[in-house]
């Protein structure tokens, strides 16, 4: 061996020995517990590491949509009320002094003013005391600044009966459509700011909502669930360059990208954990524990959140001690299950469901390898394929619901009774659905256009993005059981790449799809809203025979259901909408999913609350270590 | 040779220029709404926007000219655009994830280098002899291996069981230490950063976290050095003048290391600089196994996004880094070979 060689050989020896020397001569204490990879797994019991998958996409509470995002401003900072140890049933005061209700007098009679207390002696993490201007600035804040696609629409719904502020200008006699904030006639954007002023009011130790109707979930709205309603500190946002709270400048916040958002990578809340850095780089988020918390300091000190995107590597820490919880998705739980020192706890309620949609109206220029010849002739489909009611039940009694629980979502779940899940009120839990049933679905393809469907048989492309392979095989499921019905039925499954799939959802060119919806507030609202409304979030992408069908149907009894005083007629109301989504057939939702977590045993005093964006409520959560 | 690497730095904006433009060129081929895919990561995104909206807000409807010249204005101001995969600035990610990488590729090139060329030389020297078969099977078992399967392999003995070499480039308590503000981050490596701070235990927890994924690399990297390194010896061992220094009765170990590998390594140093080059763009499969936070993974996350600005942002960085490291190879042929003039 020459000399070059014995180099190489000490630099990897050096390497080796060097990390055998730290191992053995940095005191463990240094090092900390959980970095000891003795074959006794041990942990600190004050930090905590979860690793999960996909980062944040800000901090912001008025920009953030996503369960990411909300996880990590969940454990920064606090909203007016919370769920009574995650129980839906019942709101308990947060940062609110009481739960308003019509007993208490805090709900007018006519449900559209509501006072709000503001408990006393909340500090924030810079030591700013909270008052009740603080909730009105983050309120209004959030709707002056309306980013497009973000939860705003919450708290315009309610308030003004609008979803955006560009209808709030439109309201105000201003242009329906503008593409520059600043070309609007500043008169218009006073009386549109004033809208908004009126409706969130301070009144002493109050904050003050005037409702434009009654609005049943509003309180849930403002409860600790998404984010969107975490409370801000005014006087530090201005401080810290955010809108000054005057009528006449808020047009220069509106509708900001994420990162030129005040909160998108920095906070101050009244949380139980300070954010002590976010690690864009090292993909990861650091908490600490807030001392001051008006609840009384958490018991742990620090929380790691890491993102890590490789399953092996998470699966790897946890059994060695490393992470105390990890994101595992539904399909690795059998791997994970009998690790020692391992605890997965399953069946966790959710409040989401994932339907099959349909395209009432689809184009066919430019569609033709999913339409095919675009006529009912046995080689395509024509544009109204799905709008004939009985093709869609027959699709909808086709699906083997059974068989995608057990053998794709592995039993975690329940098979859907309606466009509302099953853990929320105002559910279809008695009322007809649709079941796997070959028979019925053979009797409504014989009815479908009049019988010439069954006689001619028709060519259908299934799409799904690829990677999904859920939606692959429950459009699988859907391919075989339509096939064996009748053999001039043929419908191929196609993998799509995502960018190509988005285009083809945009030209509402996909005759049929999967979508999960989850809720934005634990209410059956939202889930009517988003399936069964003209203006839903879902109906776009599903053309404008069904907007028509909504606008006809629908739309006037959601409306209805809102404003009604008293449960038994929301439920009257519901049960009618079940019905019709039931006749019409217009979405089928097939499962509503249970969840799970992954953690150490050590871990104690874990909460699920549905309504959480956050998988953990880290407040909650201490280590038993011996 | 001054000339030579003038002439060299004034032609990097052609190939900039080169790189950006086909870039944009591909990206004409599609669609608004497809490009939009890299703002929505899944169906359920899409609630309470719509794609039209974003795509007005993003200008992606904009004609690709106009959207080239706008976005070569704000390259010409040091602003490579937003990346929506890495949730920062293209410039920011660039910066904080290429030191990783670069810590990576430094830790691993010396063990692959030296170690392949050393193999090579084995082989060589013991052409067709058990020796140069077996270190060629190593090699090449090495080579032939998928690294997903062998970095998983490597985590699993080294992490899993033995508990040794944990993944991420830093323990938990070390992690600590250098997010709480106290600890100065000079360039983005942690073996330095800890080293200027003077914390010689986060030096080691540093080191520790570089051994499986160096392992990883080398094992990988080995096979392609020593075949170059051994052909080239065979090559040269065969020439006249090596035959003289034998004759002339110089010690075979002088004739290798003299007059052998010296002479050998001309097409060694050409790919020991793609090697680099190709460590330093990211190992994206090594740094997902061991969840080490490089810019391999920051790209191959916003290719799959077809998060473009990011793609742009780092196909103008590697464009500067491929010429300066051909430079440095022609540079390197010179100093080797001084035959070699660089004009």
């Amino acid at each position: 061996m020459n000399a070059k060689a014995r180099i190489a050989l000490l630099l990897v020896l050096l390497l080796v020995g060097g990390a055998a020397a730290y191992v053995y001569l940095v005191p463990k204490g240094e090092r900390k517990a959980e970095d000891d990879k003795t074959p006794k797994v041990t942990t600190d019991p004050k930090t905590y590491v979860h690793v999960t998958i996909g980062e944040p996409d800000t901090l912001d509470p008025a920009y953030a949509y996503d369960t990411a995002s909300g996880e990590i401003i969940h454990q920064l900072y606090d909203s007016l009320f919370d769920y009574e140890n995650g129980s839906l049933d019942k709101l308990i005061p947060l940062l609110a002094a009481e739960v308003p209700s019509v007993e208490n007098g805090l709900i007018s009679p006519d449900g559209k003013t509501i006072k709000v207390p503001i408990r006393k002696g909340v500090k924030f993490h810079n030591g700013g005391e909270l008052t009740p201007e603080d909730v009105e600035y983050t309120i209004e804040r959030a709707m002056i600044s309306d980013p497009v696609g973000g939860p705003v629409w919450m708290f315009f719904e309610p308030l003004l009966g609008v979803q955006t502020m560009e209808q709030v200008i439109a309201m105000v006699g201003g242009p329906e459509d503008f593409t520059d904030i600043n070309e609007v006639d500043p008169a218009i954007r006073r009386k549109a700011f004033d809208l908004i002023d009126a409706a969130v009011e301070v009144e002493g130790d109050y904050v003050v909502f005037h409702l434009a109707n009654p609005y049943p979930p509003f309180l849930q709205i403002l409860a600790k669930g998404g984010g969107w309603s975490s409370i801000l500190d005014k006087e530090w946002m201005i401080e810290n360059g955010d809108w000054d709270g005057q009528p006449d400048t808020w047009a220069k916040w509106f509708d900001p990208t994420k990162e030129e958002m005040t909160l998108y990578e920095k906070a101050n809340g009244t949380g139980p954990f300070k954010l002590q850095a976010w690690d864009r780089s090292g993909g990861q988020i650091v908490l600490k524990r807030f001392d001051d918390y008006f609840r009384g300091p958490a018991q742990l000190e620090t929380v790691f959140v890491k993102y890590i995107e490789e399953f092996n590597t998470r699966q790897l820490m946890l059994q060695s001690g490393d992470a105390d919880s990890i994101y595992a998705n539904n399909q690795y739980l059998d791997q994970l299950r009998g690790i020692p020192g391992v605890r997965i706890i399953e069946g966790l309620p959710q409040v989401t469901n994932t339907a099959l949609m349909f395209n009432f109206t689809i184009p066919y220029e430019g569609n033709e390898d999913i339409v095919g010849s675009g006529k009912l002739d046995g080689k395509g489909i024509p544009s109204d394929f799905f709008a004939d009611v009985n093709v869609r039940k027959a699709f909808a009694y086709a699906f083997d619901y059974e068989r995608y629980l057990k053998e794709v979502a592995n039993g975690a779940g329940k098979i859907a009774t309606g466009v509302v899940p099953n853990t929320l009120p105002f559910s279809n839990k008695d009322g007809e659905w649709f079941t796997h049933d070959l028979e019925k679905a053979e009797q409504y393809f014989r009815q479908a256009f009049g019988g010439e469907l069954w006689e001619k048989g028709f060519k259908l492309t299934l799409l799904y993005n690829s990677g999904n392979n859920a939606r692959k095989t429950a459009a699988e499921i859907l391919e075989y059981n339509i096939e064996s019905i009748n053999p001039k039925f043929q419908i191929d499954v196609q993998g799509m790449q995502w960018a190509t799939y988005l285009a083809k959802m945009d030209a509402g060119s996909l005759p049929v799809f999967f979508m999960g919806w989850s809720m934005d507030f634990p209410d059956a609202h939202n889930f009517f809203d988003a399936y069964m409304r003209s203006t839903g979030a879902l109906a776009g992408y599903c053309g404008q025979a069904l907007i028509d069908l909504a606008k006809a149907e629908f739309d006037d009894l959601i409306a209805q259901a809102m404003q009604v005083s008293t449960e038994a007629e929301r439920q009257a109301i519901y049960n009618e909408l079940h019905k019709k989504a039931f006749d019409y057939a217009i979405a089928v939702p097939y499962i509503d999913p249970t969840d799970h977590r992954v953690m150490r045993d050590w871990v104690e005093g874990f909460v699920y609350c549905p309504a959480y964006s956050a998988n953990y409520d880290f407040y909650s959560l201490s280590k038993k270590v011996d | 040779m001054l000339t030579y690497i003038t002439r060299r730095i004034l032609f990097l904006p052609v190939v900039l220029i080169g790189v950006s433009l086909m870039i944009f060129i591909a990206m004409s081929f599609l669609s608004p709404a497809q490009l939009v895919s890299a703002y929505i990561k899944s169906p359920e995104e899409l609630k309470n926007q719509s794609i039209s909206e974003l795509i007005e807000k993003y200008g992606l409807d904009e004609p690709m000219w106009k959207r080239y010249v706008g976005w070569m204005k704000n390259v010409l101001r040091g602003d490579l655009g937003y990346s929506v995969s890495a949730n920062m600035y293209v410039t920011e990610a660039i910066a904080k994830r290429f030191p990783a990488t670069l810590e990576l590729a430094f830790f691993a090139a010396i063990p692959v280098v030296l170690g392949g060329i050393w193999l090579g030389t084995v082989s060589a020297k013991n052409h067709n002899q058990p020796l140069d078969h077996a270190s060629r099977i190593f090699a090449i078992v090495g080579w032939s291996l998928p690294d997903f399967v062998f970095g998983l392999i490597i985590l699993l003995i080294f992490y899993g069981v033995l508990g040794w070499f944990p993944p991420g480039r830093l323990s938990v308590w070390a992690d600590n230490v250098i997010l709480s503000g106290n600890f100065v981050q000079y360039t983005g490596m942690h073996t330095i950063d800890s080293l200027l701070n003077g914390r010689f235990d986060i030096f080691l927890d540093a080191l520790r976290h570089l051994i499986a994924p160096t392992i990883t690399l080398a094992y990988l990297w080995w096979a392609y050095i020593l075949r170059i390194t051994r052909s080239s010896m065979l090559d040269v061992l065969n020439k006249d003048y090596v035959r003289t220094a034998r004759a002339k009765g110089l010690t075979e170990k002088l004739v290798i290391n003299r007059h052998v590998r010296r002479n050998a390594m001309i097409p060694v140093v050409t790919v020991v600089g793609s090697m680099i080059l190709g460590l330093l763009s990211g190992v994206v499969i090594v740094e997902t196994v061991f969840d080490y936070k490089g810019i391999g993974l920051l790209i191959a996350k916003g290719a799959q996004r077809m998060d473009y600005t990011l793609i742009l942002g780092t196909s103008l960085f590697y464009g500067v880094m491929l010429v300066l490291a051909n430079l440095v190879v022609d540079i390197l042929y010179a100093v080797l070979d001084p035959r070699v003039r660089l004009e």
